[in-house]
């Protein structure tokens, strides 16, 4: 669906993005990490044509974003981290006139996409009335009225309650099951993604780090939490034992390939520590991304 | 598609309150004028300087001399500063509110959003010229209760000239529809200052400056021999209208200059805004 090649972009002597090969499958929430300032923002810029790279080229949908724009942002929607809408219309004409740049408003889609994301009872209203979370309602919507195969989220749930956020959620979720909308999510909310997400890729400094199936990590290297009498002492002995990778120091580790709990249960009680606690945990999408970046730092 | 976005840019423009600050100002300065006119030492002027000339005061200080005496003194600056004002916020207002960024979402072309949007600012000066001139001659012809002859002295100009009620009328009309030509110039610089990277009072303040100091530079007597080369020469020449031969090659000339200058203003502003980029 998407595919950028060596893609880059400076600011002055900041290289926000550099060399980035990416392909974005289609059908499946992609999610893009990384730190303020990792280029996930200029990445996306670049995919909207806002941005011009310095070098590379990119594709939506095998058309040139910038030499082929009409056809390649066709059927794409975007959220930007804070949407900027006219305060002094009502959200109605805002989206009227930001459907009609590019194509005559269809009655009929505009009163679908508005009750897709609850807003009819203050569509009429101005927008300089509006919560936040009713502009990201907004801003969906805008996003929707192109009919899109393609959706750009960018921070989509900044500032957005518990409630907001669970509800954005639900609603990328269903876009994506029943509209068959390829969807790319940049956000800061780990949690959000490990739940979003089918596919992720983490940048650093303008470089891609990672690109995969979340699924394949889920299943890569188990871990576990153990608490013991002497604590610091186990940790040391079942790293040097080769049972355990390595800890993060709050009692959570990494096994060794082939291990399993019991292995280490038993390697504990043999070596005479008093055994608290020993539980299996799945690896969370924060774990692999902390990981990761120590591993950069450390590199 | 075109008159659908063009429409909406007009909406865009007109459903802003501060647009009509430069509706209001004018009525409320067209106000001051008919009010210190009132005043003995300022009608006497008047008077002296018609019926020196053999010219009756009650025929000529009319609704019509009143209405075209108030767009004379304050065309240029008042109309120079609120036609800046709009125009330098045309482009560098939404890229400030970010909704530039939400447009640039859309599959639409640079160029063609440049093009609405400068059309939005050509028919915001037609109406506003076209408010100034109606408001004034309606202010004037309410003070005096009728037309009346038109007198007009412009001694910058070597302009002295009167005309009865309906060639007055008709040359007042004309002198509008010229004076909405030229002051294109205006709103095109203040757009294109408004299309680079620049905050929405910085283009207007720009625009203003190079206009005051076009004005300040040709009253300048040493350069006098190539006044011709300044903006606000030509921007005048709605004035030339009203003589009694009009010199049509001179208002072409200077319409023509003025025309390519809009043309310039506005290739230089679709490079700036052509090749930007545009962040949160």
């Amino acid at each position: 669906m998407i595919s950028l090649k060596g893609v880059t972009k400076r600011f002055g002597n900041r290289v926000a993005v550099r060399s980035l090969d990416l392909e974005i499958p289609r059908g499946r929430i992609f999610g893009l990490l990384g730190h303020n300032g990792a280029g996930k923002s200029t990445t996306i810029g670049m995919l909207l044509g806002q941005i011009f790279p310095d070098d590379g080229k990119i594709f939506i949908r095998g058309s040139d974003v910038f030499s082929e724009r009409s056809r390649a942002l066709a059927r794409v929607g975007a959220i930007f981290e804070t949407p900027a809408f006219y305060d002094y219309l009502s959200g109605a004409t805002n989206l009227r006139i930001l459907c009609e740049y590019t194509a005559r408003s269809d009655p009929g889609r505009l009163k679908e996409v508005i009750r897709l994301v609850g807003l009819e009872s203050r569509i009429h209203d101005r927008v300089g009335t509006y919560s936040h979370g009713m502009r990201q309602r907004l801003a969906l919507a805008q996003a929707l009225l192109p009919d899109p195969d393609l959706l750009i989220l960018d921070e989509p749930n900044e500032g957005l309650d518990p409630e907001g956020i669970h509800e954005m959620r639900n609603l990328i979720l269903k876009l994506n099951r029943e509209w068959e909308m390829t969807i790319l999510v940049s956000s800061h909310l780990l949690s959000e993604m490990q739940q979003l997400c089918s596919h992720l890729a983490v940048m650093r400094e303008g470089r891609l780090l990672f690109s995969d199936e979340w699924h394949q990590l889920k299943q890569e290297q188990k871990r576990i939490r153990i608490g013991a009498d002497r604590q610091p002492e186990a940790e040391k002995e079942l790293v040097q034992a080769g049972l355990v990778l390595d800890f993060d120091g709050n009692g959570r580790g990494r096994m060794a390939n082939g291990r399993e709990p019991a292995d280490i249960a038993e390697w504990l009680v043999h070596h005479g520590y008093r055994v608290e606690v020993i539980a299996p945990e799945k690896r969370t999408l924060e774990d692999f991304y902390l990981e990761m970046i120590r591993a950069e730092r450390g590199g | 598609m075109f008159f659908v976005q063009l429409k909406n840019e007009l909406l865009k423009l007109f459903a802003r309150k501060r647009t009509y600050i430069g509706f209001g100002a004018f009525v409320a300065v067209e106000c001051m004028i008919l009010l210190l006119l009132q005043l003995p030492r300022a009608k006497k002027a008047f008077r002296d300087l018609l019926t020196s000339n053999g010219y009756g005061f009650e025929e000529y200080y009319s609704g019509l001399t009143l209405g075209l005496l108030m767009i004379l003194f304050t065309g240029f600056l008042l109309g120079g500063l609120y036609l800046a004002l709009v125009s330098g916020d045309v482009v560098a207002k939404e890229v400030e509110e970010g909704t530039m960024r939400m447009i640039l979402a859309r599959p639409i072309s640079r160029l063609r959003l440049l093009w609405i949007k400068w059309l939005a600012c050509v028919i915001y000066t037609f109406a506003l010229v076209v408010f100034i001139g109606t408001t004034s001659l309606l202010a004037g012809v309410i003070y005096r209760r009728g037309l009346g002859g038109l007198f007009i002295f412009a001694p910058q100009d070597h302009l002295f000239a009167v005309f009865n009620t309906r060639e007055g009328l008709w040359r007042f009309a004309r002198g509008i529809l010229f004076l909405s030509l030229s002051a294109q110039i205006t709103s095109t610089m203040g757009f294109m200052f408004s299309c680079f990277k620049m905050r929405p009072a910085a283009a207007t303040i720009l625009t203003l400056s190079v206009m005051f100091m076009d004005f300040v530079l040709r009253n300048i007597p040493y350069f006098s021999s190539f006044q011709n080369y300044f903006i606000t020469y030509h921007t005048h020449c709605w004035v030339r209208t009203f003589h009694d031969v009009v010199p049509w090659w001179s208002i072409a000339e200077s319409l023509l200059y003025l025309g390519a200058l809009n043309m310039t203003f506005w290739i230089v502003g679709a490079m700036g805004f052509c090749s930007r980029d545009f962040k949160s």
